[in-house]
């Protein structure tokens, strides 16, 4: 067992039998999330990210390499659930960043605030991610990275719209469901219709299918 | 600069808690009470048939006539379940009969507790919700909410959606492979649907679906009580 760092930063792994396994280094050590196994070495401790609970560790071990997270970011995050890839991201970009977590829905907003409660640099945002003009009161003038992972069949709209957040030269992850799009069209011919939605107003760097992970997921990463 | 960003967190914060507090409306509440209702529903079934298999290794001429397994409950709490002379039971202990009373003490708990479940969301539907309640009856009315997840979402379905909330496994088979729509779902259940006649029950599901999210847009936005009329107008074309 030899966790050492991966070629994302901040992100760790561990190669066994040919089987990589990815870490992130835990910003509050003692403290598991959501049951994640917890390792040491020497003094730091590691949280084990996994790839079938976390679209992001799923995009890095299909060999997405344009994440773009850094030490000290401000990163908008719609649609943040209970906080499981949150807590990923809060890890990564250390106690100078920031991640807001937008979610609407008060079942997984009332989870989320344990997290809230740790970790200091994540901010709590319950409202609709497609609400850009009651985004603006809450957010800063502007964040580093926008990271989308919402259901809805007008996703990409969405994140097009609040891409007016990021910073000029600033990145845009957007995760794709299919089927919350339109679950009688083939996935491939979904993911063919965002890419030229997305061409039109950014610039693809990186695109990933996330299968065995996630059933008819895709990954785009995007730069303003 | 870095406090700047711990005020816009501070001030999210007391706005989320705030949201939180306020996202309990009564639908919240209904659903949680259906939601236990289906799991006791559960629980009742599988201890009800362990009930019935293993009282019947001492009485089974009970167990096969009483078809009601709070019945046996009652019998077996009140210490009159012994088997009639020659019975192809077996002698019980009162050690062995022990087990017997726990269980019939479960079962009978888990009945009372349902039907205080019902009642409160028949009191619950009727004070807040009273058109859905007419329209689809509490028991109805209530797992539609469940399905839809709130109030708000179950007026803004259509009808059409109505119609078939809990036939969603034929609904995307229809969707993805052009087989046969479903007619209905939950309300299926419905007197007025399941009690017509078997041409005229699809024709009922639609209509009482219309009525029923008539009666949802009224109770969400919380104009008067229509419910009578509704329902009147949905006997009447079915007749």
């Amino acid at each position: 067992m030899n966790i050492k760092p991966s070629k994302i930063f901040e992100v760790y792994e561990n190669v066994e039998k040919g089987k990589k396994q990815l870490y992130t280094l835990n910003l509050i050590p003692g403290r598991k999330v959501y049951g994640e196994k917890l390792f040491m070495k020497g003094n730091q401790e590691f949280r084990e990210w996994n790839p079938f609970k976390s679209k992001l560790a799923s995009t890095i071990l299909k060999g997405g390499q344009n994440i773009h997270l850094r030490k000290g970011n401000i990163i908008l995050y719609l649609g943040s659930s209970t906080g499981t890839t949150v807590s990923h991201v809060s890890d990564i970009i250390g106690e100078k960043g920031m991640v807001f977590g937008v979610d609407n829905a008060p079942t997984v907003m009332r989870e989320f605030m344990k997290l809230v409660t740790d970790r200091e640099n994540i901010t709590p945002i319950m409202e609709s991610a497609a609400q850009t003009e009651k985004l603006r009161e809450r957010l800063p003038k502007e964040v580093d990275i926008l990271y989308q992972d919402v259901a809805q069949n007008n996703q990409v709209q969405i994140f097009l719209n609040n891409l007016v957040f990021v910073k000029k030269g600033g990145y845009g992850l957007l995760a794709v469901k299919a089927r919350s799009i339109d679950v009688t069209k083939n996935p491939k011919t979904i993911f063919k219709d965002v890419r030229k939605q997305l061409e039109k107003e950014t610039t693809i760097i990186d695109y990933r299918e996330l299968h065995p992970y996630q059933k008819d997921h895709c990954m785009f990463m995007v730069k303003k | 600069m870095k406090s700047e960003l711990k005020k816009l967190r501070q001030l999210n914060i007391q706005l989320t808690k705030k949201a939180l507090r306020e996202s309990v409306t009564p639908d919240t509440l209904i659903i949680q009470a259906v939601k236990t209702v289906e799991e006791t529903d559960h629980l009742l079934n599988n201890y009800g048939k362990r009930l019935r298999e293993w009282l019947s290794l001492h009485n089974p001429e009970l167990c096969a006539e009483e078809e009601s397994v709070i019945e046996l409950a009652k019998h077996v709490l009140t210490g009159k379940c012994a088997p009639k002379k020659n019975s192809y039971g077996s002698i019980f202990s009162d050690e062995d009969k022990s087990p017997l009373q726990l269980i019939s003490a479960l079962i009978f708990s888990l009945e009372e507790h349902k039907q205080e479940l019902l009642s409160y969301v028949e009191r619950t539907m009727k004070t807040h919700y009273p058109n859905i309640h007419l329209l689809a009856g509490s028991e109805i009315g209530a797992q539609l909410l469940d399905r839809a997840g709130s109030l708000k979402k179950l007026a803004e379905f259509p009808a059409s959606t109505i119609q078939t909330l809990g036939a969603e496994k034929a609904l995307f088979r229809h969707l993805k492979t052009g087989s046969r729509p479903p007619k209905y779902g939950i309300l299926f259940s419905h007197d007025l649907v399941h009690k017509a006649p078997k041409n005229k029950q699809g024709k009922a599901a639609r209509l009482i679906a219309d009525k029923i999210s008539i009666a949802a847009r009224i109770d969400y936005f919380k104009g008067e009580f229509r419910g009578e009329e509704l329902l009147k107008d949905v006997k009447e074309k079915l007749k």
